[in-house]
């Protein structure tokens, strides 16, 4: 180790209190990482300092909105941890934790009265289903379209879809005054065997309520829905339903844009 | 349940241990959040960040290198100061552009919960720093400088702010006993 090296690792080495209150820039603190990595004193010292720092924080607890809770569980809901984690050896410097601020589920959402990739996709869903009908089902068929039609005819009838990395996407048009929403599932697959897919209407502080079960691929219409409601959520259920969902979901909408959850 | 054990479990997927670790860390990261970004609307917007950020990665939480308080309040701190720089950047860009008189109203935060003891005890540790050690301590945790800028405010060298923030921490840790 040159000279140099060792008063540069000196110098690094007084930066520990600094890395320990947050006290270093951006480029000071990644390069003192790298340095941190290497050197098992440094990282214990860190360690002992951080622990100290942190106490700190013990003087400054306060009681957060009761609104941040709601918005955090929703959130939870619908966000995908990150992979469990690898040997830590070895993935040391290997791999930068992942920061994306992508939302995993990303929103597409517009008013109705401009034709949008939302409302595309809730009409392609229709046309799909209208085709592939036997006709005996035919009639049932028209009054569910009537009443989707007199959703999609609401003056405040808004759109909104979402679709996740693997392509399973849930597709809604709402309208709050009408209290009603279609709902369309899509890139789902059949549910495992017996099994059924349940939508539910989440709300703050409130427990789920069902909306009803998906037939198949046939649009869902949901009605009564609740002005606080924040999401629609969608679960695997036993055959018949549950009263309250049994497992996690495997989509979910936030219904913001459409006007609900004021 | 511990903030251990629920981090734990968390880490493997479980909501409603998050719904239990939200009750227990919640207040701890609301508060430090708060006093670090002192705007009420970013500081919840910060705190959602973080507590989201806390389920997203809790499986790289690692038990054997600390406590998950400690982890999950380092991080808080980290995107509180990340927030709190970044504003005062766009502040002084505001005032390089002549705007003088943005001088935003920072009112020290009241409405705290109950004095809780590990609360006082912290405090009045934190009361028997010598001046500069306490100064350089809570600039840099409570105010988010970084230790270049405290040793401008304080116009002290460098290498002082770092001892004073290492003695700083040291005696407050023996101050503060062992792990509360």
């Amino acid at each position: 180790m040159s000279v140099l090296d060792r008063l540069m690792g000196r110098d690094l080495h007084s930066l520990a209190a600094p890395y320990a209150l947050d006290a270093l820039e951006g480029d000071e603190r990644r390069r003192f990482e790298r340095h941190l990595k290497g050197c098992d004193r440094c990282a214990e010292e860190v360690r002992a300092l951080t622990e100290d720092a942190v106490r700190l924080a013990w003087s400054t607890v306060a009681v957060p909105p009761a609104a941040l809770r709601e918005r955090v569980l929703t959130a939870v809901w619908t966000t995908p941890q990150e992979p469990v984690a690898r040997d830590p050896s070895r993935a040391r410097g290997s791999r930068q934790p992942a920061r994306a601020r992508v939302p995993w589920f990303r929103p597409l959402f517009a008013p109705l009265a401009t034709t949008t990739a939302a409302a595309a996709l809730v009409v392609a869903a229709l046309f799909a289903v209208q085709a592939t009908q036997a006709r005996d089902q035919l009639d049932q068929e028209r009054a569910q379209a009537r009443e989707i039609a007199h959703v999609l005819a609401a003056p405040d009838a808004r759109a909104t879809a979402g679709r996740d990395a693997r392509g399973r996407g849930i597709g809604v048009v709402a309208s709050a005054s009408e209290r009603r929403a279609v709902v369309t599932l899509s890139g789902l697959g059949t549910p495992p065997d017996g099994r059924v897919r349940q939508l539910w209407l989440m709300r703050p502080n409130e427990k789920p309520r069902s909306l009803g079960l998906f037939d198949g691929d046939t649009p869902l219409v949901a009605d009564g829905l609740n002005p606080n409601a924040t999401s629609l959520a969608v679960t695997v259920e036993p055959s018949g339903g549950s009263e309250q969902p049994t497992t996690s979901p495997v989509v979910q909408l936030a219904l913001e844009t459409v006007g609900f959850g004021e | 349940m511990e903030a251990d054990e629920l981090l734990v479990l968390v880490a493997g997927g479980d909501q409603r241990a998050f719904e239990e670790l939200y009750g227990l860390v919640s207040g701890p990261v609301f508060g430090l959040v708060r006093r670090v970004v002192r705007d009420p609307a970013q500081s919840e917007e910060v705190s959602q960040e973080v507590l989201l950020e806390l389920w997203r990665s809790a499986p790289r939480f690692d038990p054997g290198r600390g406590s998950a308080l400690s982890w999950i309040l380092t991080l808080a701190h980290r995107r509180a100061v990340d927030r709190v720089r970044s504003a005062r950047a766009a502040t002084e860009r505001e005032q390089r552009e002549g705007q003088r008189n943005h001088q935003p109203a920072f009112d020290q935060v009241a409405e705290e919960v109950e004095a809780g003891l590990e609360r006082e005890r912290v405090r009045r540790c934190i009361d028997r720093l010598t001046a500069l050690q306490r100064q350089s301590v809570t600039l840099a945790y409570y105010d988010g400088y970084t230790y270049r800028e405290v040793a401008e405010r304080l116009s002290l060298p460098l290498g002082t702010v770092k001892t004073r923030m290492r003695d700083g921490l040291t005696r407050l840790r023996e101050c503060l006993g062992g792990v509360a």
